[in-house]
C-alpha cells in the first residue's frame, strides 16, 4: 500500500486515562443510555486523577498513541477529596511544558466528566477524536519507525 | 573576594576547632589553572584550603544531602542509644542555599544537621566560555586579577573581562546572596540582571512549534545518558532514580532518540518549582546539551501558574505538592472549544 493509501485508512489510537469513580462511571452511563460515541479510545481506568504518574502520558505517546485523553472528577468532586486538585497542577505544567517543546496541544487533553456526565462522555470523545483526527498521526516522541 | 575568603577560613576553623561541624564541604583550589574542586573539611588545619572565588561552580548542596543521606542509613544500623548526630557544614552562595531549603523542605534532613556558611557571589565563570577564549587550546596557567582573566596557552597570551566569561544562569540571577545563612561571610554583591530572566524563554515561545521541535530534538541527539546532570543535580537525589528502575522499567536504554528524549523531558519535569537554576548540570554536561533552555521554562512556569520561586522560602511546600482552589484551568479540554497550542 502507498502511504498515500495508508494515510486514508489511518484511525486516531486515542489513549484515555480515566478515574474510577467520575469519568469511568460516565463511559459506563454512556455505554448504558446506547450513547453513541466513536470507538477509538482505549479507556485505562485509575484510582483517582491523582494517581496517574505523568509517565503514562508520555509512555503512550512513545508507544504510538497519537492523542492522550485524561479525565477525571470535577474540581471540588474528587472521590479522595483533593486528588484532582494536585493533579490539575501536574498536568498544567506538562502540557505547557510539551507544548513548549512543540508538541501539538491536541495529543494531551484534559477534562472533568462526572459520573451523571454519559452524554458529555460522548461529547468529550468526540471532541477529542475529531481533534486528534485532524493532527494526523504522531510522529514525534514516538519510538521506532513510523507506524500507521 | 579576599577578605570573604579569610573570613570563611577563620569562620570553618573555628567551627570546626569547637567541634560544632563534623565537617565542612566547601571548595579548594582545583588541580589545573583556574578551577577550584569541592572538599570536605574535617580539621581546624586542613581550613586554610578553602577557597572563595569564581571558580567554585558546582552546587554543594548536593554533598550536603549525600553526606547526610548515608549518616541517616548507617546509624539505622545502631542501637538507638548509640545513635549519633553528624553536622555538616556547608559553603553557600544563593543558589546552593536554595538548593538546601528545598532539602528542608522536603524533610531531607532538620536545619541542626547543618551551619550554613553564606557567602556573597557575583557569578561563576563558564567552562565552555573559558575553554573558546583559549581556542580549545589547553591552559598552561592562568590568572584573575581585578576581573580580568588571563590565559596562557602554548600559542600565547589570551585575556577578557571575567564578566564575559560569567556562566548564563550567572548574569540572571536575583539571588546573590544566601537566602538562608547562619554565618555570613561578606558584604552583599550587586544584583545581576535579573528582570531579563526570562527573555529567552519567551524567545523561544514564540517561534513556531516545528522550530521548537527541532531545537529541542537536535539538542536531545546530543545526550549521550551518562547521567551527569542527574548526578550533579542537588534536586535529584531519589535513591533509585526512574530511569534506573527496571520495575517498571519508565524508560528504555535503547539508542532510539525517543528513549533519550523521554529521559530528559522526565527528569526535567521533575524539577517544576524545584531547578535553582545553579546551572551545575550544563556546567557538567560533556555534550553541550542546552538544558537551560527547557529547564528555565518549568521556572517561569511555576512562577507564572503558582507564584512559586524555587527554594526562596521555608513555609511555602513545592508547586506540585499543593493546590489551590483557584488553580487556572484554561488548558482544560472543553468539546467544541478550540484550545491554543
Amino acid at each position: 500500500m502507498t502511504e498515500k493509501q495508508l494515510a486514508k485508512e489511518w484511525e486516531p489510537k486515542i489513549v484515555a486515562i480515566v478515574c474510577n469513580w467520575c469519568t469511568y462511571a460516565g463511559a459506563d452511563l454512556a455505554g448504558i443510555s446506547r450513547i453513541q460515541y466513536p470507538p477509538n479510545v482505549r479507556i485505562i481506568r485509575v484510582p483517582c486523577t491523582g494517581r496517574i504518574n505523568p509517565f503514562y502520558i508520555l509512555r503512550a505517546l512513545q508507544e504510538g498513541a497519537d492523542g492522550v485523553l485524561v479525565s477525571g472528577c470535577h474540581p471540588g468532586e474528587c472521590h479522595y477529596i483533593t486528588g484532582n486538585l494536585t493533579a490539575r497542577r501536574k498536568f498544567a505544567a506538562l502540557k505547557s511544558f510539551l507544548g513548549y517543546i512543540g508538541l501539538e496541544g491536541d495529543r494531551t487533553l484534559f477534562t472533568w466528566v462526572s459520573a451523571s456526565e454519559g452524554d458529555r462522555f460522548a461529547q468529550v470523545i468526540r471532541g477529542v477524536t475529531d481533534a486528534v483526527r485532524a493532527l494526523g498521526p504522531a510522529r514525534k516522541l514516538v519510538k521506532g519507525p513510523l507506524k500507521i | 573576594m579576599e577578605n570573604v575568603e579569610k573570613k570563611l577560613r577563620e569562620e570553618a576553623k573555628s567551627l570546626l576547632a569547637e567541634k560544632k561541624v563534623d565537617v565542612v564541604v566547601g571548595y579548594e583550589k582545583g588541580t589545573l589553572p583556574l578551577t577550584a574542586t569541592p572538599c570536605f573539611i574535617t580539621t581546624p588545619e586542613e581550613a586554610d584550603r578553602l577557597v572563595w572565588n569564581p571558580f567554585c561552580v558546582q552546587n554543594l548542596a548536593k554533598f550536603v544531602h549525600d553526606l547526610l543521606g548515608q549518616h541517616h542509613e548507617a546509624q539505622k544500623r545502631v542501637k538507638p542509644e548509640a545513635r549519633r548526630k553528624k553536622v555538616v557544614g556547608v559553603v553557600a552562595r544563593g543558589c546552593t542555599s536554595r538548593s538546601l531549603v528545598i532539602h528542608l523542605q522536603e524533610k531531607q534532613y532538620t536545619k541542626d544537621e547543618i551551619i550554613i556558611l553564606g557567602v556573597p557571589c557575583g557569578g561563576y565563570l563558564d567552562g565552555k566560555k573559558l575553554a573558546a577564549l583559549a581556542g580549545g587550546e589547553e591552559i598552561r596557567e592562568g590568572s584573575l586579577d581585578e576581573g580580568k582573566i588571563v590565559v596562557k596557552t602554548v600559542s600565547g597570551e589570551r585575556q577578557a573581562a571575567l564578566k564575559d566569561l560569567l556562566a548564563d544562569n550567572c548574569l540572571v540571577c536575583r539571588f546573590n546572596q544566601p537566602v538562608i545563612a547562619d554565618i555570613r561571610t561578606g558584604e552583599v554583591a550587586p544584583v545581576a540582571e535579573a528582570e531579563k530572566e526570562y527573555d529567552p524563554v519567551t524567545a523561544f515561545e514564540n517561534l513556531p512549534p516545528e522550530a521548537r521541535w527541532a531545537y529541542f530534538e537536535k539538542e536531545m541527539a546530543k545526550c549521550i545518558r551518562c547521567s551527569a546532570c542527574r548526578n550533579v543535580c542537588p534536586s535529584c537525589y531519589c535513591r533509585i532514580c526512574f530511569a534506573d528502575q527496571s520495575q517498571p522499567r519508565w524508560v528504555d536504554i535503547g539508542a532510539d532518540p525517543s528513549d533519550t528524549q523521554l529521559f530528559q523531558l522526565m527528569r526535567m519535569y521533575h524539577m517544576v518549582g524545584r531547578c535553582v537554576d545553579c546551572g551545575s548540570c550544563t556546567a557538567v554536561c560533556p555534550m553541550g546539551v542546552d538544558l537551560r533552555k527547557f529547564l528555565k521554562k518549568l521556572d517561569k512556569d511555576a512562577f507564572e501558574m503558582f507564584g512559586h520561586r524555587a527554594g526562596v522560602s521555608l513555609e511555602e511546600p513545592a508547586p506540585l505538592g499543593a493546590y489551590r482552589e483557584t488553580d487556572g484551568e484554561d488548558f482544560i479540554f472543553e468539546p467544541g472549544k478550540k484550545i491554543e497550542a
